[in-house]
């Protein structure tokens, strides 16, 4: 177990170096540019001189390759550098909005496991018929519905007619300004986990094995309770893991929607102002937690899952 | 009994969709984008224009059929790129094994870890917005996910009884996962491709939400959406309808992809027990 | 007729003087930020977009402000400020009793230290733009001196600034981005991120992406001001997000698309408080000589005459705009009420391009962004129209960022876009003055000796009215020459709360409120 983990964290490294040289590339010859971005609301155009001093404080005028070399050696020793925008380092711009980003991600993935999930179990239970499909119906209408839509229903509903929740923002760091961007965030996983969950417990149900305690003569109950359970388990925990990694990169809309400072609507504002550095640092810091994600996911299933052995 | 709800769910709303785009310039009432006549802005869905009209006084009915077209394309088009580069990549990496499985499991690790969209988002950005752009950079985006399958698939194939027959018999590599490994493997790669289109219309629907879909005027669902976000309160009907459309297409395809996965698979366990 | 009602109306909306309430001290102002979902940054200097301008009207003051009663930039943080004969050198005094919200109090050195810091050669301050103009900047910037030396301090509280060029310092230094820093923070990075200002509120706390908060400055040198305890500015860039917030009560003053502006009017309660402004932007589709058709007048008149603007004013912006009748918008106050909008007439728009050459019409390339009011759907709406002479459009879809750099790189057909035209007519104008760049805002390479004649004898004159009839003469015409579709000019709604008092219809952007002068009554739920 050591040596793998210790192999996929080294894995890590170049994955990350090969991410952040694709994103250099792709964002190097985008057009478009930091300086013409601050001249988009057709208030004032900045004329050449100030543009030129623009491009060489923000290291613009040296060529590309020169940049990326002094970005990887930056990496080295943690500096993702600094943004255009706020001139303030992008370590600094990244932690203040990791906090609310993993709040979200959090209380999405939570939202959509705890309803996702036995959803799943009943359509499993009674597979082809009316009862499975509509579940299924209900679980992809989260897939299938556009977040913006979602997320104005949902306001409209809770905030504005019931007044149940404030509409927008972060508040106070409390709950209630939590729960409707969550919901708006987690319907789309929860139909991803149904359906993931129905699938791996009809394989299950359909293996050998379960055939052979059912043959045994133990009884209906017990079978469910004991092998589904455990081998749906590690499926549906790599799902509910990758979900809760890739949550955060869907986060965007529902993000500009309820005034969220999250990483997404960050990522999305950042490449609008060609802020490259912190699109850059954005994008690694998802890889990254992406990477880490994944690799719990697969530790807690070796540990669920006995049969699973890495060496 | 199983009636396989799913499956013919699923396969009726899909065909009514693809139907719909085939047939749209002869169901359309009126050119998609010529006419727009301001006169007609904003009208409630009524007698003369089934689902109303839009802020520029296009008929919505006709806009949603041309647009199943780019949504269809954009779909299907899309997901057989993702298909075909994900099952080259993952069968032989499966295959062979080795340095080049290595090779395409960082490939692979890598376009799963960066978010799909982002990446989409950039190759928009570079290329111009237009359809092709959009079947190039959708296309490039989530063949990981088929490629992984594809792998562990042919992971568990690779060492049956017949792939070692046929190797011995001396038939080449590449008729052996062709002929042999490929059509174990299908059933899943199917369930998983008729999913993908589904995604690769929220997908395209996203994108225009962001001003980097396919070139307008032309309709797309997901720009008739994003055009009409803030007339939600006012006029609902610019946004139902192409919103349902969406709804209906992805629901098809993903009870389908249920369907589907629920006849495959059994099959494939009793073929290969 | 109706429309020179509406007009009147709106006009007379501006000078309706502040009500005469005794303003309630206490409560919070939940103001909005409307234009994008964050702040680009919390040091003003470092830029000039609207947004920014926004909570830095909170935070910190400049030497000039916008007086929208008088419609024309005031003194600020000073007793007096004397032109001399030449009117190129100008006296300031500034207040005894100003202070920085960490305490020091605003003396001479802060106002040079402000402005040589903008001047920084290895920073790229768009401010630059504007303290250029004093004598010596430049030299600053190039690193060629350490000082301004058209900055004299006189004393503390005095000093003289020499200007290139005969201009009015008012409208340079109004401008967010030349706000007044201490100069006593000097590499204090933390200023970045807790900035200290001469304005009403002193910084609390900023949520990226979500909040500005400020508490009320004490010693803030206009007494008895500010009126409210605390102000809380959310960044709220989705009109549909504003909408469910403001009438749920959360947020005191929304910003209207046009859709909402509709709804909003038939509303019988929300009606009563709309505070509408004719902004000094004009719209425009901006051609470029470059492509052959757009090189002949008749081309460009043409299209000026196959497009209904009106009806698109009506129908698609809701009538959230006026016709543009002229580069110089409403609220100019060289705006010419005479001048006549181009009639809608495709007889005589096919007869046009007939007469240039083009009977069988041609073909260009459109560049827009997704804009509501200035964009795609605009152009969408357009495109029959200029079907039915003959005339075929092709959109290219871009970002904002894009949009900008292709205009100043003149690396397009035609553009659609949304331009300041104001508060200052000359320098509006002279975007038409041939030696103005393409890269400053002459994206359509105007040439026109006359003009160019007219608007150098303006910048030399002294007499006001002469500047403005001659400034008038030049806009007749560029409007003749029509080297753009004049579209509209901008129609800023802001919804408000029943509670808020204090708001000013600000013509240069309705969006930019003064804070100090705001209260709150006793029944907003943010009343404590």
């Amino acid at each position: 177990m050591l040596s793998f983990l210790l192999r996929r964290l080294m894995q890590t490294v170049p994955i990350l170096v090969a991410v952040a040289g694709l994103i250099f590339v792709l964002f190097s010859v985008i057009p478009g540019s930091f300086e013409s971005s601050l001249m988009d609301d057709g208030k004032s155009m900045i004329d050449e001189q100030t543009v030129q001093r623009i491009r060489k404080e923000l290291g613009l005028d040296q060529p590309v390759a020169v940049r990326f070399v002094r970005y990887v050696g930056s990496l080295a020793t943690l500096d993702l550098g600094t943004s255009f925008r706020t001139r303030q380092p992008v370590t600094t711009v990244i932690a203040e909005r990791l906090w609310p980003t993993l709040k979200l991600a959090l209380a999405a993935t939570l939202f959509a496991v705890v309803l996702g999930i036995p959803l799943g179990f009943l359509a499993a239970m009674r597979p082809g018929t009316l009862i499975d499909s509509a579940s299924m119906v209900v679980a992809v209408s989260g897939l299938s519905l556009p977040k913006f839509w979602l997320g104005l229903l949902l306001m409209y509903l809770f905030a504005l007619t019931l007044g149940w929740l404030p509409s927008f923002g972060y508040g106070n760091g409390g709950i209630s300004h939590l729960i409707l961007p969550a919901i708006a965030l987690g319907v789309s996983p929860l139909g991803l986990l149904a359906r993931t969950t129905r699938a791996a417990v009809l394989d299950i149900m359909n293996a050998d094995f379960v055939r052979t305690a059912r043959s045994k003569g133990m009884s209906e109950v017990r079978v469910v309770r004991w092998h589904l359970a455990r081998n749906a388990l590690v499926i549906v925990l790599t799902t509910v893991g990758l979900q809760f990694g890739s949550v955060i990169g869907q986060a965007v809309v529902v993000e500009k929607l309820f005034a969220w400072p999250g990483l997404g609507s960050l990522l999305v504002d950042s490449v609008s102002l060609r802020d490259i550095p912190v699109v850059q640092g954005c994008i690694l810091t998802l890889v990254l937690f992406f990477l880490v994600v994944n690799l719990v996911v697969d530790v807690l299933a070796a540990l669920v899952d006995p049969r699973i052995r890495y060496t | 009994m199983k009636i396989r709800v799913n499956l013919w769910l699923g396969a009726v709303l899909f065909v009514t969709v693809v139907l719909a785009g085939i047939l749209a310039p002869w169901l359309a009432h009126t050119d998609p984008v010529m006419d727009a006549n301001l006169m007609n802005a904003e009208t409630p869905p009524g007698a003369e224009f089934w689902f109303g009209t839009d802020a520029q006084g296009r008929d919505i009915y006709s806009r949603v059929l041309h647009g199943a077209r780019i949504s269809l394309t954009v779909g299907i088009v899309t997901q057989l790129i993702n298909t075909v580069i994900g099952v080259a990549l993952g069968m032989s990496a499966g295959y062979w094994g080795g340095w080049w499985d290595d090779v395409v499991s960082g490939l692979t690790n890598m376009m799963l870890a960066i978010p799909s969209l982002v990446f989409a988002l950039a190759v928009m950005a570079i290329l111009t917005p237009g359809l092709t752009s959009l079947l190039i950079a959708l296309g490039l985006t989530n063949w990981s996910h088929t490629c992984r399958l594809s792998r562990a698939a042919t992971l568990s194939v690779r060492n049956q009884g017949y792939i070692r027959a046929a190797q011995v018999l001396g038939f080449s590599d590449l008729h052996i996962m062709m002929r042999e490994v490929l059509p174990n493997i299908a059933g899943p790669i199917i369930v998983i491709g008729t999913l993908g289109m589904g995604g690769a219309v929220l997908a395209e629907a996203s994108l225009s939400f962001l001003g980097l879909g396919i070139r307008p005027p032309y309709p797309s669902w997901g720009s008739m959406l994003s055009d009409a976000r803030d007339q939600i309160t006012t006029a609902p009907w610019v946004s139902i309808f192409p919103g349902l459309a969406i709804f209906i297409t992805v629901l098809g395809l993903n009870l389908l992809g249920d369907g589907l996965r629920d006849i495959l698979d059994p099959q494939d366990r009793a073929r290969r027990s | 007729m109706l429309k020179k009602l509406t007009l009147a109306a709106v006009l007379a909306l501006m000078a309706l003087p502040a009500e005469a309430q005794t303003p309630r001290p206490g409560g919070t102002i939940r103001f909005t930020a409307a234009y994008g979902s964050s702040f680009s940054s919390m040091d003003i200097h470092a830029t000039n977009r609207t947004q920014d301008e926004i909570w830095a009207w909170a935070i910190h003051r400049r030497l000039y402000s916008w007086d929208t009663a008088q419609n024309k930039p005031v003194p600020e943080l000073m007793t007096s400020v004397t032109p001399s004969a030449g009117g190129l050198v100008h006296t300031f005094k500034l207040l005894d009793n100003v202070y920085f919200h960490h305490g020091k109090k605003l003396s001479t050195d802060d106002v040079i230290w402000t402005f040589t810091r903008i001047m920084d050669g290895s920073k790229g301050f768009p401010g630059a733009r504007y303290v250029r103009n004093i004598k010596g900047a430049v030299e600053v910037e190039k690193g060629q001196a350490k000082e301004i030396a058209g900055l004299k301090k006189i004393d503390d509280l005095t000093f003289e600034m020499t200007l290139t060029e005969k201009s009015d310092p008012g409208f340079m230094f109004m401008a967010g981005t030349t706000s007044i820093y201490p100069s006593d923070i000097g590499g204090n990075a933390d200023y970045i991120t807790k900035p200290s200002g001469l304005g009403p509120f002193k910084f609390v706390e900023h949520i990226p992406g979500s909040r500005l908060v400020g508490d009320k400055w004490e010693k803030y040198y206009k007494p008895g001001k500010p009126y409210a305890d605390r102000i809380v500015i959310s960044i709220m860039g989705e009109a549909a997000a504003r909408d469910v917030a403001f009438r749920n009560k959360e947020i005191d003053v929304s910003i209207l698309g046009p859709t909402q502006y509709v709804a909003y009017r038939a509303d019988p309660e929300l009606s009563k408080n709309i505070l509408e402004v004719a902004e000094v932007f004009t719209r425009n589709m901006g051609m470029n000589p470059s492509f052959k058709p757009f090189a002949d007048k008749r081309v460009r008149q043409a299209i000026n005459h196959a497009i209904d603007t009106d009806l698109i004013i009506k129908r698609l912006v809701k009538d959230k705009a006026f016709r543009a009748t002229g580069w110089l918008p409403l609220t100019s106050p060289a705006y010419d009420k005479s001048l006549q909008p181009y009639a809608f007439d495709q007889a005589k728009a096919k007869q046009l391009l007939v007469d240039a050459g083009y009977p069988d019409g041609f073909e260009f390339e459109w560049t827009a962004t997704s804009n509501e009011s200035w964009g795609i759907p605009i152009v969408e709406a357009v495109i029959p129209m200029l079907a039915k002479v003959g005339v075929k459009v092709k959109i290219k879809p871009v970002e904002g960022a894009v949009l900008a750099e292709t205009i100043r790189k003149g690396d397009f057909q035609a553009y659609i876009w949304s331009n300041a035209t104001g508060p200052d007519p000359l320098t509006a104008m002279k975007c038409y003055h041939s030696k103005t760049p393409q890269t400053a805002c002459n994206y359509v390479k105007f040439a026109n000796a006359e003009v160019d004649t007219l608007l150098d004898e303006a910048a030399a004159t002294d007499d006001a009215a002469k500047r403005i009839e001659l400034i008038k003469k030049a806009n007749a015409i560029v409007y003749a020459e029509a080297p753009i579709w004049f579209f509209n000019y901008n129609k800023a709604v802001l919804a408000y709360q029943p509670w808020l008092k204090g708001l000013q219809a600000n013509a240069t952007e309705l969006a930019l409120q003064h804070y100090d002068e705001m209260w709150v009554d006793a029944s907003s739920p943010a009343a404590k």
